[in-house]
């Protein structure tokens, strides 16, 4: 795959100051994305030697002739997307289509919990989004991030004041029905002993054009705070993503993630934890099926910088039909980060020779009063098992689907939302071939 | 312990004797050529020409440097920046003689009470077939027992076996590490010298060890051993390798390559203890090409040098082939040692092993680095990794960094990796039970390392032992 990535023709400090005119924003974010824009223009396309990208197909995410993000030609929400909305457990929903908000429903009873889209937070909560937006997911860390920071124009924030919890669910879906180059940004913020749980959910029924979606996810979890957060790829098959997905976790705070990869031509997924205050809790699941020649590449990080934290890793993936999936993950525990416990699993299922998994489980360790471990596994579905359920009368078939749905489930069975996971299965039942499941996607 | 020193044929010297007594020698730089220092064109023709070699190993020479000079060094891995060429003498010849000696009597005086005080001729003498004794860049000392040569086996400085045997030196040469490979390949390929020759007939087993001993003497030295082995269909045998030098406050530049051919059905050992000063850069190729139903197996033990960089890589090429490798790594004071295995399953129902145990203590660093490749076709192929890493205390750190990749539907492929601290909890028990600190803190460390020291000759068990327990002298307090 010998490939070199060029320039967008589009990306310009015009179309950067355009936003913010269009916007009327204020200084401090106009300053922000230039900055962004000047760090993107500095930062150089990944190439095959760039060791984070090395086993990344690269021009599966090329965007250089792509036009930016535009309206949608239809603001109106698909069949899907209701589906999606009555099945997805949310209570508050917002609906992103191109960079319109299309659709919003919300009835929080929990005082002072703000849940908007990031322009109208910038009108009504300034400072909050002030305090808070670009110190997590910035410029200064890739490419794609710089892009997004620089040229973002709407997405969603949250905001949960301290002491509160948010008892039902709230989600935000993207879709699109356009090509170009699309961003997305979440921001949400939990404050001190606050508590909330989140679907960011990234859908579209097929479109023509091609779509290269960039989206940043921002987490800020105060003191003591718990966010359950799920993120759930499944886009029609015209589209590439990329997702940096990154927190920071305060004092005794706790992080339960779900990362679903399932649509999209090719996806990539960085998703990071900085366990900054003592004692905080990450814990960060994934679970990836690739078929028909899609392209998944995740990415995980625990970085430990104090004492006292906990992070467990757990990404369990399968592909079939000439695909190719590849997880990396890195655990770093900083000089002093002492009694700290972190883990990092992964396991593949390889289901046909065509297809190819890349697994590097990387450790760096500089304090010694700690515990971790790495494990990863690859291979086919165990004859064995398939042997004993053909025995119990199974077709190889049958034998497969329940097998590779089983050895996912360990993933399904830990996401809170008992509807998105059965929705999750119903996905990787169709992309089995199970008889009669298509349909109801 | 003590019944087991009795076997070993050092066990006199070992018992109480202070690492500084047994390693730390400096003799007179007394020698027949030295080259200018850095590497250039110049230095490589005077290699050359001060070996009469043939025109074409010439050629090959120069090929290399151009190589070696396009690519640059890695931009990965340990920080090399203090590694200066420009400082290093590629080349010192210590005698003018062209042939090495068959007998301890013809090597001088000095040199020869340096191997006898580390113990080489007595081990020759009790435990091994042949012995070769590389000293700066050239081999000085060769001899193999004549029941083996009898039967076939060659064992020479690689020198010699170009000059001897040029048909299968040059059969097999740079086939197995091509010096475009890496750059560290490459400036070996350009100025090497010395190292071993061993070629074992089918069907030969060579029940004891081969062994070869590399010491370092001059300042600023570069030593660039080169070696080749091959083990003939049916053919079995144990080569073992050691080396050492004296510590300087310069750096020192050791780049060895060494490359295995296991044809049908051979079954080859590999094992290296380096216990280098903390001056050398350590910067070795080795790589092992796996016929069928052949075994090859590594034990590479790091416990001396600066910085080692160093992967012994085994390419699993026909049916059933098979792989093993073992990894010690000791860093301590600042060393930084990156280790590791490389595996390519190229054929079907292949089968590989790597276990890794890693010990850090004060500011020491080691990784593990691995690579597993299964290749398409490689079906029912099979690679369990484990990496496990102790650290001594809270200035010690450790990496992994394994790259798995699958491309094959039936293969099994596992990994795993824990790091842990020394448990205080069983240092109290053996406390209770009347070990001093330091003596339980060495027992547990050795515990950690016995699945791959059980792995050992009992010679090699006994001086591992013995140097852990030297360099976890002074861990208390």
């Amino acid at each position: 795959m010998s490939a070199t990535l060029t320039d967008n023709p589009n990306v310009t400090a015009a179309a950067v100051a355009a936003i913010s005119e269009r916007y009327a924003e204020p200084a401090w974010l106009r300053s922000e994305r230039e900055a962004a824009f000047r760090a993107y223009q500095n930062t150089p396309f990944p190439t095959e030697r760039t060791e984070e990208w090395r086993y990344t197909q690269l021009k599966r995410f090329d965007f250089s002739g792509l036009e930016l993000a535009k309206e949608p030609n239809d603001e109106s929400i698909s069949e899907r997307i209701s589906m999606r909305i009555d099945d997805s457990d949310a209570e508050g929903v917002m609906v992103h289509k191109g960079n319109k908000v299309v659709h919003r429903q919300a009835s929080i009873k929990e005082a002072g919990v703000v849940f908007t889209d990031l322009r109208t937070a910038l009108t009504e909560h300034e400072e909050l989004v002030r305090e808070h937006l670009y110190k997590v997911v910035n410029a200064t860390q890739t490419k794609y991030t710089a892009l997004n920071s620089a040229l973002w124009e709407n997405g969603t924030f949250v905001y949960v004041p301290a002491n509160v919890e948010v008892e039902l669910p709230l989600g935000a879906f993207t879709t699109a029905d356009s090509g170009g180059v699309g961003l997305g940004r979440t921001l949400i913020v939990v404050d001190v002993n606050a508590r909330l749980t989140f679907l960011d959910e990234f859908t579209s029924d097929p479109f023509d054009e091609h779509l290269f979606f960039d989206a940043a996810t921002e987490i800020v979890l105060k003191d003591g705070a718990k966010l359950r957060y799920v993120s759930l790829q499944n886009w029609s098959r015209n589209v590439a993503h990329i997702n940096k997905l990154r927190a920071h976790l305060g004092r005794d705070s706790r992080l339960e993630s779900v990362t679903v990869s399932l649509g999209g031509d090719a996806a990539r997924v960085e998703v990071e934890s900085q366990l900054e205050g003592p004692g905080s809790e990450s814990e960060m699941l994934g679970l990836y099926f690739a078929d028909e020649g899609q392209h998944f590449n995740q990415f995980t990080l625990q970085h430990h910088s104090t004492e006292r934290g906990f992070s467990d890793v757990l990404f369990k993936g399968a592909v079939r039909d000439a695909s190719s999936s590849t997880y990396s993950g890195m655990i770093v525990v900083d000089p002093g980060a002492q009694k700290t416990d972190a883990y990092q699993t992964n396991r593949n299922l390889l289901l046909d020779e065509e297809s190819e998994v890349v697994s590097i489980p990387q450790l760096e360790i500089a304090a010694n009063d700690v515990k971790c471990s790495h494990g990863s596994t690859t291979g086919p579905v165990p004859e064995d098992q398939r042997f004993y359920l053909m025995s119990r009368g199974l077709t190889p078939e049958v034998a497969e689907h329940l097998l590779v749905t089983g050895f996912l489930y360990e993933v399904m069975s830990r996401v809170t939302l008992p509807k998105v996971a059965e929705y999750v299965e119903r996905v990787v039942q169709a992309k089995l071939g199970v008889p009669g499941v298509k349909e109801k996607l | 312990m003590s019944d087991v020193n009795e076997l070993h044929p050092d066990a006199a010297k070992l018992e109480g004797m202070r690492h500084t007594e047994q390693y730390d020698f400096k003799l007179a730089e007394d020698y027949f050529f030295k080259s200018e220092r850095g590497l250039s064109r110049r230095v490589i023709e005077q290699i050359s020409y001060y070996k009469g070699e043939p025109q074409w190993m010439l050629d090959f020479r120069l090929r290399a440097f151009e190589i070696a000079e396009k690519k640059g060094r890695p931009k990965w891995g340990p920080n090399l920046d203090d590694l200066n060429f420009d400082e290093i003498f590629f080349y010192v010849r210590p005698t003018e003689q062209q042939q090495t000696a068959g007998s301890w009597d013809d090597i001088p005086e000095e040199v020869r009470r340096t191997y006898e005080r580390l113990g080489v001729p007595q081990a020759e003498q009790r435990a091994l077939a042949g012995v070769g004794a590389q000293y700066e860049s050239e081999m000085v000392y060769h001899k193999l027992k004549e029941e083996w040569e009898k039967l076939g086996v060659i064992f020479l400085d690689t020198d010699t076996g170009l000059k001897e045997h040029p048909e299968i030196f040059r059969e097999h040469f740079a086939t197995v590490v091509p010096p475009e490979d890496n750059y560290f390949a490459a400036v070996n390929s350009a100025v090497w010298s010395g190292g071993s020759f061993v070629y074992v007939p089918e069907g030969v087993h060579v029940d004891v060890p081969l062994q070869a001993y590399f010491l370092l003497n001059a300042q600023n030295i570069g030593q660039f051993e080169r070696t080749l082995i091959i083990g003939a269909p049916g053919s079995k045998f144990h080569y073992i390798e050691g080396c050492t030098a004296p510590a300087y406050t310069t750096n020192s530049f050791h780049s060895g390559v060494i490359e295995i051919v296991c044809q049908e059905g051979s079954d080859v050992r590999y094992s290296t203890i380096q216990n280098w000063s903390h001056n050398v850069y350590n910067l070795v190729t080795q790589r092992a090409i796996v016929e069928k139903d052949a075994s090859m197996g590594w034990l590479d033990g790091n416990l001396g040098s600066k910085v080692t960089m160093k992967y012994p890589s085994t390419y699993l090429v026909g049916e059933r082939a098979h792989g093993e490798i073992l990894s010690i790594a000791f860093a301590t004071d600042g060393q930084h040692q990156d280790a590791g295995a490389k595996v390519i399953h190229a054929a079907p129902h292949t089968t590989s092993s790597v276990v890794s145990k890693s010990i850090s203590k004060t500011g020491g660093r080691s990784s593990y680095r691995g690579l597993v490749q299964i290749h398409e076709g490689a079906t029912g192929a099979r690679s369990n990794v484990e990496c496990d890493a102790l650290l001594l205390d809270e200035t010690a750190r450790t990496d992994t960094f394994p790259y798995i990749e699958i491309n094959e539907k039936t293969a099994h492929v596992g990994h795993e990796a824990t790091v842990s601290k020394l448990d205080d909890e069983q240092i109290f028990y053996l406390m209770t039970r009347g070990l001093g600190e330091e003596e339980a803190m060495a027992l547990i460390v050795r515990g950690f390392l016995d699945p791959v020291a059980k792995e050992l000759p009992l010679e090699y068990a006994v001086e591992l032992n013995r140097l852990i327990e030297l360099e976890m002298e002074g861990s208390v307090g």
